[in-house]
């Protein structure tokens, strides 16, 4: 029985074992795989199904900035009709819906990382990118009520109801006998 | 003299076109008709992708497991492949993306004592050239983090150009750029210990 040398550890003859090892992989991993592939045990992925990946990322992207802006319009719309300016800070804040910044907030971010799958966001500065996205959203939302749309929208139109609805929620009296009074 | 090397500019460019068209070829046939032209694919990267994964987690047999799971996947999602871009590049990102899932998995990256400023804008290359460079990264890629190791690794031993390199790794062509030019730095910090 021959005597292993300590110091062959790292000999070439070793080295060269490694490197067997290594060649032995090959013929092995060619095999595997393609053994996979022909008993049908790995399918490759339609065509349509990345076509409908790419198409349902861009209407996703789409509708989060569109509903950010929407989200975002809205509350500057509730600040102007419920601000300090009309009424109580306290009551303002009390009767706010704190849901609609919240969800505006997960719609951006949401955004911010559809807009990350996309190649051109390593290629550019992707800081800028995001920057541009969320200052866009805000002048969007503060163009839409600079120009009185959110005013034509709460007055006519099928959003008439929500906006009434957000407008009137907390400086109305609860309705039903015995509510609202102050006891 | 001049013309000579214009030339031969031309012939490599045509060449490398050429190389490129018959591998978007290959891909289409694999796609569309047979599937079996796959093992042409798997001769030909399997060696790259397979020194590529040993230098990310520096063991032989997970880094063969990577290299599977490398193909399996590159197959299975081959009608995803943009022919715009090129192929290498998008085996070696899937292959990235397996050896960083493999060392979340089973190593903790080595932690390196970086209590020094590596000024980017240095030319360490004027003192380290190309050769020496390639023959130290082999030993030191080890004790570098992967994030420096990985693009010195691209650029030097796999012959990748930056662009390639910000494809695969998908940062800036900029911070590969800095990236490369730290790792040298490092490399001549931790090597010459």
């Amino acid at each position: 029985m021959p005597k292993i040398n300590p110091k062959l550890k790292n000999s070439p003859a070793e080295r060269a074992g490694k490197k067997l090892r290594v060649n032995n992989h090959k013929p092995d991993l060619e095999k595997t795989v393609m053994e996979k592939i022909k008993s049908g045990q790995i399918e490759m992925k339609p065509k349509w199904y990345f076509v409908a990946g790419s198409l349902f990322m861009t209407i996703g992207l789409i509708s989060l900035t569109v509903g950010a802006i929407f989200l975002t319009n809205l509350t500057i719309f509730l600040i102007r009709k419920k601000g300090p300016g009309y009424g109580r800070l306290e009551m303002m804040l009390a009767s706010f819906p704190w849901w609609i910044p919240v969800l505006t907030v997960l719609g951006v971010v949401l955004g911010v990382l559809l807009l990350k799958k996309y190649d051109f966001s390593y290629k550019k500065n992707f800081v800028f990118i995001v920057a541009v996205f969320i200052i866009s959203i805000i002048i969007a939302a503060f163009a839409i009520d600079y120009f009185g749309l959110n005013d034509i929208w709460s007055r006519r139109g099928p959003m008439k109801r929500l906006y009434q609805q957000f407008e009137n929620q907390g400086t109305t009296l609860p309705r039903g006998p015995g509510r609202g009074k102050n006891w | 003299m001049r013309y000579l090397i214009v030339l031969q500019y031309v012939i490599c460019r045509n060449f490398r076109n050429l190389q490129t068209k018959n591998w978007l070829k290959l891909v289409e046939l694999v796609r569309n008709k047979d599937r079996e032209l796959y093992s042409e694919i798997i001769r030909r990267y399997q060696n790259k992708l397979m020194r590529y994964s040993r230098y990310l987690i520096n063991d032989e047999d997970k880094a063969a497991d990577v290299v599977q799971e490398t193909f399996i996947k590159a197959f299975i999602n081959l009608n995803g492949f943009d022919t715009k871009k090129k192929f290498s590049s998008w085996l070696y990102r899937i292959s990235h993306n397996e050896a960083m899932n493999a060392v979340k998995k089973y190593h903790k990256e080595a932690p390196l004592d970086l209590d020094f400023d590596i000024p980017s804008t240095d030319d360490v290359e004027g003192e380290f050239d190309k050769k020496e460079i390639v023959q130290k990264a082999h030993s030191c890629l080890d004790l570098m983090p992967i994030m420096y190791s990985e693009p010195l690794a691209l650029y030097y031993l796999d012959e990748k150009s930056y662009e390639e390199i910000s494809d695969i790794l998908r940062i800036p062509i900029g911070t590969v750029g800095t990236r490369i030019n730290r790792a040298r730095a490092l490399m001549k910090k931790v090597c010459q210990k």
